[in-house]
């Protein structure tokens, strides 16, 4: 893929996704771009095939998958999950997924890098020191005083901002894909959190934003995809969006704006 | 035509209680989500009860540990006589009295099993309901050996056994009746649940277990009853199969593996086909027993007792992920695998701890030498159970299997080909990882309860095919021996002399080599807890999605778990042929590597404390040796107990003891901190990875 003239070169492209369910089309033919160092947004009201989207890219649906995938212009559509994290492909999940039985800078050590046969030998000698990343995300996200402890002593704000940041630790992170991470959190807490977004992004990490609350997404992201019944139907910025005919019609129908 | 038609009309007999074996796992399965791998045991008990109302018209009562014993041990008094039958020997019941008492007990028991196990753990995670059943299994064979004795049992006729003729092929009559009985079952099984209100609401149950409730379906009821059906199927078709096979306490108790490969075809939910390919196996398996006893020319290799096992990875291969999983809400914890910080005091309370362990090595009289080198080698195959088990959260059901392998290997390597003992114990352990990695390759691409399955398959397969059979380790139903190891030619085994001590066997030397071997073993283990790998094997264990996501390769870390924990009971294993010196397959059979879980899960799965503590518990380890000298003599009922309590840890407590010492431990640290005005204890100072 040649790289856009834009000031922010597309890190990750999907064409012609689409997404089967035996015969239901859960996401169909959807062409989106992520753009570096940009905060993309993708909306859509429930059930538009938001979560199966993401679930499609990152290669959990590897038998109803079809289409291309494309990151930082190489095609890699029907590579496993773990191997995705570790070109740069990362996610968090809507129900969190964190790891409960270990500490938050053991969730982030882990996600940090592939293991190799050579270092596992090595840990039963002489255990390695957390690599550098992982302290640098715990500074990043203040995550000083929470690093030792176990996930469910936090609360759902942190346990969010724990799942971001496993997701940043990947080795190489080229684009993050958040799957509704405001769920379940209160007005001031989904600001807080969307303020913590907007500064990662504007640190030079990439995202991709998905969540039915119109109000964060319209705050903090710098374009938009609307998804409606699998299909994408707008894309554009916050504004454009905000007046876009098709969209207002499509959540004056779910009732969500 | 008669050789291949006869023995495929024969297998109607084991056909039919595979079948309905089969058919009782899906009930239960359906109706709570639970595989309950006792319940082969269940049709042994109730067979046996049936048997003893028939042989003398007493009612049998399990055996209850008298709970007064140890006073009476340490007193030397006898409180009470504890009962052990209802009524008095005489006359044999009739068939339909002697059966509904059966049946009623195998109901009754259906109905306690769901109550007091199955219910508690509804929310619990896969690995605790599967360790429940594996008690339920290990406690009702023990109480079958130990009510019943071991020795196989004849049953009367029941259906009429005159041979008729069936196209040319004289067949007892008897094996068509049965055949009967479980197509009507399967047919009534069927009915009931595709065109029944309870049948409907059981389905929608095991789909969504909180939509069925919301329904107004209740699933607590559904599960009760379905349970009870389950249990009395077992017992029904026991009984009415003793004729023909005999009782026997592993027969039917064992034959549970087969019928999980037919419910499994099944994919444990469809009734034909969990019947017909019960039926299909038993033909199958009285095939193969002919062609291998006719056609000499077919190469001797144990195919028909590999048939369950290959059975259930072909299910597993071609089903993949398709067994149906339920939707009800986990809501519970999976044991904590806790590593403690290495603080000082931490080091010295070790340091202490193996100055002990040598004291008693080295000085105790040689009984207590004994118990202490078993329980050592019990320290080192928990750690493998604690690998795999706790810390991947995959249960794997044939630790003992894997550690005769290297038992077997480290005699043929060391004492037969000379090999000096580092190499052939090298060879030996990777002989054991070799077997440990085969045999967990068809369940990568399953979890929770199957592997538990493909591993109890394996286990049963790897004892059957060569440990019990002449050729591949040149086994042929006899001992093998293996001599003492020695490096730089000193001896060390258990005869070999030492300093100093009363020359009794098992002399100290083995005992410092077997103690060398287990501190290495904790402490590679603890390394390993705190290792890159380690903690993305809590991460596997916990949601393998998410670790995929985060960069895990989830199977290769499952593979590395179980070469690990493989690599450990290899070393067991090695062990143990030292140990014993002269040694067959008994002492690596199924029920032993049930043994290792239970103890493990007990003592604390997912640590390595907790893989010490099961040390002292292993049968004539220290702990049963301290009990029987100073408190009461455990030791028939080693078993037995170890299913009950391995059933409590797993309802009421998955920590085990040592979580549980380590709670309350930690729960008068804050007291004492609160009453100094200090905080509780800082998560900092406990979890820090």
């Amino acid at each position: 893929m040649a790289s856009e003239p834009s000031a922010h070169d597309v890190v990750l492209q999907t064409r012609g996704l689409s997404v089967t369910f035996g015969g239901l089309t859960a996401v169909n033919e959807v062409d989106l771009d992520c753009r570096a160092g940009q905060l993309t947004g993708l909306i859509g009201p429930n059930g538009a095939g938001k979560t199966t989207f993401i679930d499609a890219v990152t290669g959990f649906l590897p038998n109803n998958a079809t289409g291309h995938v494309e990151l930082d212009g190489t095609d890699v559509f029907g590579r496993p999950p773990h191997t995705l994290a570790h070109l740069g492909l990362t996610r968090t999940w809507q129900t969190l997924e964190l790891f409960d039985d270990i500490t938050v800078r053991e969730n982030l050590t882990v996600a940090s890098e592939p293991l190799r046969l050579r270092d596992f030998a090595q840990d039963f000698f002489r255990p390695r020191k957390v690599p550098d990343r992982v302290e640098e995300v715990i500074t990043l996200l203040d995550f000083e005083d929470i690093a030792d402890r176990k996930p469910r002593e936090l609360s759902q704000g942190q346990r969010k901002m724990v799942g971001v940041g496993r997701a940043l630790t990947a080795p190489d992170t080229r684009v993050l894909l958040l799957d509704e991470p405001a769920a379940g959190l209160d007005k001031s807490e989904t600001e807080w959190f969307g303020d913590q977004l907007r500064s990662l992004v504007d640190g030079g990490v990439s995202m991709l934003l998905i969540d039915h609350d119109m109000g964060l997404v319209l705050r903090v992201c710098d374009r938009i995809h609307t998804l409606v019944f699998g299909e994408l139907i707008a894309s554009g910025t916050p504004t454009e969006i905000r007046s876009n005919p098709e969209v207002v019609r499509a959540y004056l129908g779910s009732g969500e704006i | 035509m008669d050789t291949i038609f006869q023995p495929l009309l024969f297998g109607f007999g084991p056909g039919a209680i595979i079948a309905a074996l089969a058919l009782g796992l899906v009930v239960s399965y359906r109706a709570s989500g639970v595989i309950n791998f006792g319940h082969g045991a269940i049709a042994t008990y109730i067979t046996y009860v049936y048997i003893s109302l028939r042989d003398d018209g007493r009612y049998p009562i399990p055996p209850l540990p008298n709970p007064f014993a140890p006073i009476e041990g340490i007193f030397g008094i006898e409180i009470i006589d504890f009962p052990t039958f209802i009524g008095a020997p005489g006359e044999g019941l009739t068939f339909w009295p002697a059966l509904l008492l059966s049946l009623s007990t195998a109901g009754l028991l259906g109905i306690i099993i769901h109550l007091a196990v199955f219910r508690p753990l509804r929310y619990a995670p896969t690995l605790a309901k599967v360790v429940a059943s594996v008690g339920i299994m290990l406690m009702l064979q023990a109480a079958v050996v130990l009510r019943f004795g071991s020795r196989a049992r004849q049953s009367p006729e029941i259906f009429p056994a005159e041979p008729v003729d069936f196209f040319g092929v004289r067949i007892g009559q008897d094996r068509f009746w049965l055949l009967g009985t479980v197509i009507v079952t399967t047919l009534v099984l069927w009915g009931v649940s595709r065109y029944t209100r309870f049948g409907v609401a059981t389905r929608a149950a095991a789909e969504n277990e909180r939509f069925a409730t919301l329904l107004g379906f209740n699933a607590d009821v559904q599960a009760g009853v379905s349970w009870i059906v389950a249990s009395m199927l077992a017992g029904l078709f026991g009984i009415l199969v003793s004729p023909i096979t005999g009782a026997t306490p592993n027969f039917f108790t064992l034959l549970v593996v087969t019928s999980l490969g037919a419910a499994l075809l099944g994919s444990m939910s469809s009734f034909w086909i969990a019947a017909l390919a019960g039926i299909g196996l038993g033909m199958a398996d009285q095939l193969l027993f002919r062609i291998e006893l006719d056609w000499t020319w077919v190469p001797d290799i144990g195919i028909r007792r590999a048939l369950p096992f290959l059975v259930i990875a072909a299910a597993m291969v071609l089903r993949g992920e398709t067994m149906p999983s339920r939707g009800a809400v986990i809501a519970e914890r999976l044991p904590d695998a806790f590593a403690p910080a290495l603080t000082r005091w931490r080091k010295v309370l070790y340091l202490a701890f193996v100055t002990l362990s040598l004291t008693i090595v080295v000085f105790a009289p040689f009984e207590f030498r004994s118990g202490m080198q078993n329980s050592m080698i019990g320290v080192i195959l928990a750690l493998s159970a604690v690998i795999v088990t706790g810390y991947v959260g995959q249960i794997s059901l044939m630790q003992m299997a894997l550690a005769g392998v290297s038992a077997f290997a480290v005699a043929s390597f060391g004492t037969e080909a000379g090999m000096p003992l580092p190499l052939a114990l090298v060879l030996a352990i990777a002989a054991s990882i070799a077997f440990g990695l085969i045999a967990a390759l068809p369940s990568l691409r399953t979890r929770g309860a199957s592997l538990a399955i493909i591993t109890l398959a394996s286990g049963l397969a790897i004892d059957e095919i060569f440990f019990q059979r002449p050729g591949w380790f040149g086994l042929a139903r006899t001992n093998k021996s293996s001599d003492a190891p020695s490096l730089f030619g000193i001896e060390f085994g258990p005869s070999s002399p030492f300093v100093i001590g009363d020359d009794k066997i098992p002399t100290p030397s083995f005992g410092v080599f077997v103690l060398v071997m287990t501190v290495l073993s904790c402490i590679a283990v603890m390394r390993l807890r705190r290792s890159r790998l380690g903690q993305q094997m809590l991460a596997v264990r916990v949601n393998e999605r998410a670790a995929a996501a985060a960069g895990i390769n989830v199977a290769a870390v499952k593979l590395a778990a179980f070469g690990l924990s493989s690599a450990f009971a290899g070393l067991g294993g090695a062990l143990t042929a030292f140990k014993l010196g002269t040694y067959g397959a008994d002492s690596f059979g199924i029920f032993s590597s049930l043994n290792v879980l239970a103890f493990s899960y007990l003592g604390g799965i997912a640590t390595v404390g907790g893989a010490v503590t099961a040390g002292t518990l292993f049968a004539e380890g220290i702990g049963i040796v301290a009990s029987n000298e100073w408190i009461y003599d455990v030791g028939s009922y080693t078993a037995y107990t170890a299913g009950l309590f391995l059933i409590g840890t797993a309802v009421y407590n998955n920590e085990g003891i040592d979580g549980f010492q380590r709670n309350q431990f930690h729960g008068l640290v804050n007291i004492v901190r609160r009453r100094r005005g200090l905080g509780p204890l800082d998560p900092k100072a406990t979890t820090n990875g």
